[in-house]
């Protein structure tokens, strides 16, 4: 019950189905440990569905068989000037090892690595091409702003969660009004900073349908760990419907009115819009359509019902540092009423 | 007495500097590819125009660093070839430490010189100002 | 000569009884009042030690949050004091301060020296250190700590945290920094002007070698972070928006300036490390180091291309590409010095014999972990892994291997090497395998899965994690490695503590090695050595025929101290010729008495007492002047003395060849690097905004900058003068020139705070007047700090402490000089001269 600190909530990733793991073309062997340690989630930049991901796994790849090999032979020496035959041998011969171990060969290596680095820096920093779907992402201190710009230059607010069209380009601008986040869906391609005052541009090519989550990767404060956003990569025909019902105005069931209006009597729609209703803040996320989202708190607990009544009797508990006032006072029956309006708003 | 040597092996003829030297042009180069490369694309191309006038000056650049380096590199050789008894430099002779110095410079030299490659493998590969 | 070559038995006793008597280290409350390098080094290296176990137990309560999702051991806000902390601390309070202290312990015996040349300098360091690094420490007891992580990125910093944790990291680790730049001074010229005679260049200890470059990485690496300190501490504390976008400023502009001091920070820390390692290795290895010119260049070449990395932490700030590259390209070739160091090292094991032992064990478990961070720091230098792997535990665990192999496996190796030599007693072997297995295995276990989890994405620096995203079982096993590490450190630390009263003294150079600080007797006498040796090669004690015996007789240089006077021997920087016999400054309390009253500044300024720091900064300025005026460029009662049979030499040079001028040129140097730092910050300002000029100048106020360049120009000048005048004896126009260049400096910086308050500029709207303030702030305060120089130098001369042949002072202050005209005419033509240009 609501006095029992979080047990009462289930994680999100608690309930969630592991996924499918993306079958790379190279052998996976030295990272084969990363898979078995755990259902690589959502979260893993293992776990590649993007054109910029992909290559990048490709890399990590390689760099850690070469690693290992450097590892073993440089150790291998070792071992044997130690353990194995630790009489003295020739100095020049010494010698030349450092001519050739130390000098020749890393150069050599280094050369190669830094020219197959360099050569996938085009490809990772393209823009998108002009016509893709442009998305403005605010970090917050602790949560995400999303506004996708549609071709008509209009603008649909949401927040913590995105759906992306697969297989076409899309272009995340960033920036922040507060402190520097940083903008990272790892199954999806590179991260990049969020800094107040400068707007960064970020393509992403989403290859793979599924859900992803992203993470702010900069410590941001102190709720920096609980900053996190669903994504859902789905096919151009959901993705449209998708984004229509996201532009249309709240619908509130006759059924709801009474949340409606106790959540109007508390105040809050003084930090968040709820579109076609009075409420308008635009401290706080967007809710209009919150009850279609995967999580609340920003990718924090699954959305459901008695998690967020939780939520609205200890925000500052769960989120230290959150802006939002927590709602202990109210009564069960309120709390259930604007909970069941939030979860209404589909 | 300490001997301190004569002809160019005295010490008053020599200095640690010379030793900093490769990897000062290696500095030099490397802060003139990063201010230039970063003025003209903040205040005169934008990001989104073509690097290759940027690149055109990187190769500039490297070459003059690497005459740089290689008039240093002679200057290093000539001292570490310096012509007697053996060729050590680990003894406790003014010539001895004379080709020391000479072979650290020409060591120094070789590492600028791949440093410096490096920097310039940047242009090689990047060609926008995105 | 005879005399000398074989003294008598009665004369040896005599001489050592002299010694003795100069070097005996004071007893009760005054042993407190103690400069010698063996006992400052002691407690430099005590302290530290304390600090890495306070940032030790900070890690482990950081593993026990972590070691399950979800888990609410500490709050948000205490896990980010906590990580905060142990970073910081690790850092600045451990990491660089260790290898200062080991190095303020050893050199002096390393290079067969009795002390370093500016044994109160070190003291004083010391003690701002013991000072600086309590007050930060002690914060977290009060829940004040900085929680802004330790590089205490802006606006996090500025706006968002408002309380005393960001001012106390500020001012309290600028303090600390000022420490690390003393004792780079001292080591600098410790290397190249303490070492005994005939230790040619090619011959130096390794250890030396690495210093030096350190010393130098130190000089211009730390002045930009003092740099950016300066303007974060303005923003905060008089709101002038260095940092804030709203009005002109920058954020990335500190990322750079603290970058640029923290990633070659990252080799300050490693390099003495491994020079620990190149002592170590031949000693073993029972042969002389293979590739001697390889592990120069490897050290030189690393030193200069530790300056290029800084962007590779901030490879996803959104610069252009071909930037990063240039960054990335450094960072790989910066590999290539590190693994020829590595290979020279594997090279002298295969060519010598090795003989088993804990401190080899602790050099190839260091080297063997170093490799994995090395191999994983070419990863992610690599702009397109670091896209993913930035911020990521990926690179927490890339930098423990890094840190823990590469700096603290290398120091309890060292410390198992030199025990015998500082204590005279060894450390048990039995304990040193055990504790070298814990170590080993609790490190990979707590590491290894790091990279681990920060590949399938986890965020670095996060309270708590979700269950079920695949972390839990990596940070289980990363806290369980983490339990097993402690233990080992557990048992290190009882070895290292235990009491040995009844344990014997180990034998006189224990492990048979052959380089000069193991002349040491068992235990130590507080002289260092017995009489200043004749080196002529690397490996003296294997190499030089009855080296110890003729050490031990008296047979070298300075075997007396016939005026019962601490001295050590000056000599050239190349061949080290003995120049003069320098007399080093003896036990004091002033060193104590200016860092408690330097550190009470920093702390009452840091709570905002402002009148109660004014009072300690005006008795910190007495104490430092009174230390100087009785303390330094005294004249001696004779010209010269015996240094070796008939050998004389003088005691005192003033110039380029006396350690003074150097410390003067080496310090100069860093300012500059402080003062360049500012620079860059007007130049990053211009090239990141387009309105960066917000508003012009008026006419009074260029002329008011030119008229006080002037009077800049002019006291340089006439200090050069009273220079010449005070080498002529002709005492008045000395006076004359001095008092004019003084008043000079005076109305210069007068006139730069005239112009700054009738500008219009106000420092809190916009960040152009805010960098003007700064930058012309700073010419200022040269100018005046300059002003008090040349007023000093009139004083030695009325007091008769200087004069025509004795002029360190006015020697030393001229070489201020030539860096504060430059400084201001820098000063001038960026602020008047650009904005018209640009």
């Amino acid at each position: 019950m609501p006095d029992e600190p979080s047990s009462q909530f289930t994680h999100f990733f608690g309930k969630l189905e592991p996924k499918q793991k993306y079958g790379q073309t190279l052998a996976l062997a030295p990272i084969a440990l990363a898979v078995l340690s755990g259902c690589h989630g959502p979260q893993s930049a293992l776990n590649p569905a993007g054109k910029g991901s992909a290559p990048i796994v490709d890399l990590t790849v390689w760099l850690t068989i070469g690693a290992a090999i450097v590892w073993f032979s440089v150790i291998g020496f070792a071992v044997y000037a130690i353990r194995l035959n630790p009489s003295a041998h020739n100095r020049r011969r010494a010698r030349r090892l450092i001519i050739g171990g130390g000098a020749v060969v890393p150069t050599i290596v280094l050369t190669v690595m830094l020219s197959y680095g360099l050569s996938m820096m085009p490809e990772q920093l393209a823009p998108a091409p002009d016509g893709s779907q442009r998305i403005h992402v605010s970090g917050e201190q602790w949560w995400w702003r999303f506004e996708y710009e549609l071709p008509s230059g209009e603008f649909v607010e949401t927040a913590n969660e995105i759906w992306l069209p697969l297989d076409e380009p899309v272009e995340f601008l960033l920036n922040s009004p507060d402190v520097i986040h940083s903008f990272w869906i790892p199954s999806l391609g590179r991260k990049l900073d969020m800094l107040p005052g400068t707007e960064t541009r970020l393509a992403l090519h989403p290859l793979k349908e599924g859900y992803y989550r992203g993470v702010c990767a900069e410590f941001c404060g102190e709720s920096h760990s609980l900053m996190a956003f669903d994504v859902k990569v789905v096919p151009r025909r959901d993705f449209d419907a998708w984004l229509e019902r996201q532009r249309s105005d709240a619908v509130i069931r006759s059924l709801e009115q009474e949340g409606a209006r106790t959540f109007t009597r508390n105040g809050c729609g003084a930090c968040h819009t709820v579109r076609g209703t009075f409420a308008d803040g635009s401290i706080g996320p967007d809710l209009t359509h919150f009850g279609s989202r995967e999580s609340i708190g920003a990718g924090l607990f699954k959305n459901r019902k008695d998690n967020l009544e939780g939520w609205l009797r200890k925000t500052d508990t769960l989120k230290p540092g959150v802006n939002m006032p927590h709602y202990a006072m109210l009564s069960n029956a309120e709390i259930g009423a604007i909970a069941d309006y939030l979860l209404s708003l589909k | 007495m300490i001997y301190q040597g004569k002809g160019p092996s005295h010490e008053s003829k020599q200095s640690l500097w010379l030793l900093t030297a490769a990897p000062m042009i290696w500095a030099g180069h490397f802060i003139l590819c990063y201010v230039t490369t970063a003025i003209w694309i903040e205040k005169v191309a934008g990001r989104d125009a073509s690097l290759l006038p940027m690149r055109l000056t990187i190769g500039g650049y490297t070459l003059l660093a690497f005459i740089g380096i290689g008039v240093v590199f002679g200057i290093g050789n000539r001292r570490r070839n310096l012509d007697t008894e053996k060729k050590s430099t680990d003894n406790d002779t003014p010539d001895c430490r004379h080709r020391f110095l000479g072979f650290a410079t020409i060591l120094l030299c070789c590492l600028s010189v791949v440093a410096t490659l490096f920097t310039s493998l940047a242009a090689v590969f990047v060609q926008t100002t995105h | 000569m005879l005399n000398d070559a074989n003294p008598s038995q009665e004369l040896k006793e005599a001489q050592e009884r002299r010694l003795l008597k100069a070097w005996q280290t004071p007893k009760g409350w005054r042993y407190w009042s103690e400069v010698n390098n063996t006992s400052v080094g002691l407690w430099y290296t005590i302290a530290a030690f304390g600090f890495f176990l306070f940032a030790g137990v900070l890690a482990l309560l950081i593993r026990i949050q972590l070691a399950i999702p979800n888990n609410d051991f500490l709050s948000a806000d205490t896990y980010n004091q906590v990580f905060t902390m142990h970073g910081s601390v690790m850092m600045f309070l451990f990491a660089v301060p260790i290898f200062e202290a080991i190095s303020i312990l050893l050199m002096p015996q390393m290079l067969g020296a009795r002390d370093l040349p500016f044994p109160r300098l070190s003291s004083f360091g010391f003690w701002c250190y013991l000072i600086g690094g309590l007050f930060v420490c002690g914060s977290i007891f009060f829940d004040a700590a900085p929680k802004g992580g330790w590089f205490m990125y802006p606006p996090l910093t500025t706006d968002y945290q408002t309380g005393i944790g960001a001012d106390i990291w500020l001012l309290g680790l600028s303090f600390i920094e000022i420490a690390s730049l003393a004792a780079a001074v001292e080591l600098i010229v410790g290397v190249l002007k303490c070492r005994p005679p005939g230790m040619r260049i090619n011959l130096i200890p390794l250890y030396a070698w690495y210093i030096l470059v350190v010393g130098a990485m130190i000089l211009f690496a730390f002045p930009p972070l003092i740099a950016g300190d300066i303007l974060l501490e303005l923003e905060r504390l008089l709101d002038w928006p260095f940092f804030d976008p709203e009005r002109g400023g920058n954020p990335l502009l500190w990322q750079h300036l603290f970058w640029i001091f923290g990633h070659p920070e990252v080799y300050i820390v490693f390099l003495p490390s491994i020079a620990l390692v190149a002592m170590i290795v031949p000693t073993f290895a029972r042969t002389r180091m293979v590739g001697y010119s390889w592990i120069v260049l490897a050290a030189v070449g690393t030193g200069f291309l530790s300056f290029g990395l800084w962007v590779h932490h901030m490879f996803t700030t959104g610069l252009p590409g071909i930037s990063l590259s240039f960054f990335s390209a450094a960072s790989e070739a910066v590999a290539i010095p590190t693994g020829i160091q590595f290979f020279c090292f594997l090279a002298t094991l295969i060519a010598g014999k090795v003989t088993r032992s804990v401190p080899i064990l602790f050099v190839s478990a260091g080297l063997a972990t170093f490799i994995i961070g090395g191999l994983t720091g070419v990863m992610v230098a690599l702009v397109p892994f670091d896209f993913q792997a930035h911020d990521t535990y990926f690179i927490v665990g890339h930098l423990h291997y890094v840190l823990v192999g590469g700096t603290i496996f290398p120091i309890i190796a060292g410390i198992y090497y030199f025990y015998p030599m500082v204590t005279g007693k060894l450390l048990s072997d039995k304990l040193g395998y055990a504790s070298f297995w814990f170590l080993i295995v609790g490190f990979n276990v707590t590491f290894f899965p790091m990279h681990i989890s920060g590949l399938i994405g986890m965020p670095r620096r996060v309270f708590t994690y979700p269950a079920g995203a695949g972390f839990d079982i990596l940070n289980l096993v990363s806290s369980i490695g983490a339990g097993i590490l402690a233990i080992g450190f557990a048992i290190f630390l009882w070895d290292f503590l235990r009491p040995r009263k009844r344990q014997p003294y180990a034998p006189r150079n224990p492990w048979n090695a052959g380089t000069p600080e193991w002349l040491a007797h068992s235990p130590s006498k507080p002289w260092g050595v017995r009489s200043v040796p004749e080196v002529k090669a690397r490996y003296p004690i294997w190499d030089q025929p009855n080296f110890v015996e003729d050490v031990d007789e008296g047979r070298f240089y300075l075997p007396d101290a016939k005026e019962e006077r601490r001295e050590t021997l000056i000599s050239s920087i190349v061949d080290s010729v003995p120049q003069y016999c320098h007399r080093l400054s003896s036990p004091s309390f002033l060193p104590l008495t200016a860092a408690l009253f330097t550190g009470g500044t920093f702390v009452f300024a840091t709570f905002h007492y402002w009148w109660s720091a004014a009072i300690c900064a005006g008795f910190s300025f007495a104490t430092i002047v009174a230390w100087l005026w009785t303390g330094t460029a005294t004249i001696p009662e004779k010209p010269d003395k015996r240094i070796k049979g008939e050998q004389r030499a003088p005691l005192y040079l003033s110039g380029s060849k006396s350690v003074g001028w150097w410390a003067m040129f080496i310090t100069m140097l860093g300012d500059f690097t402080a003062f360049a730092s500012l620079i860059f910050a007007y130049f990053f300002y211009w090239t990141a905004s387009e309105e960066f000029i917000s508003q012009a100048m008026s006419r009074e106020m260029i002329t008011l900058f030119i008229a006080s360049c002037c009077c800049g120009l002019l006291a340089w000048l006439s200090t050069l003068l009273a220079r010449k005048l005070n080498k002529w004896e002709t005492s008045v126009l000395y006076f004359v020139a001095i008092a004019f260049s003084a008043i000079c400096s005076l109305s210069g910086a007068t006139l730069i705070v005239i112009a700054l308050r009738n500008s219009g500029f106000d420092p809190t709207a916009d960040v152009y007047p805010a960098i003007v303030w700064v930058i012309s702030l700073w010419m200022g305060l040269h100018l005046a700090l300059g002003g008090v120089m040349q007023l000093y130098c009139l004083a030695r001369k009325a007091a008769k402490r200087m004069t025509g042949e004795y002029d360190i002072d006015i020697q030393n202050v001229s070489l201020y000089w030539h860096f504060a005209a430059l400084t201001t005419a820098i000063t001038i033509l960026t602020l008047c001269g650009f904005p018209s240009l640009a």
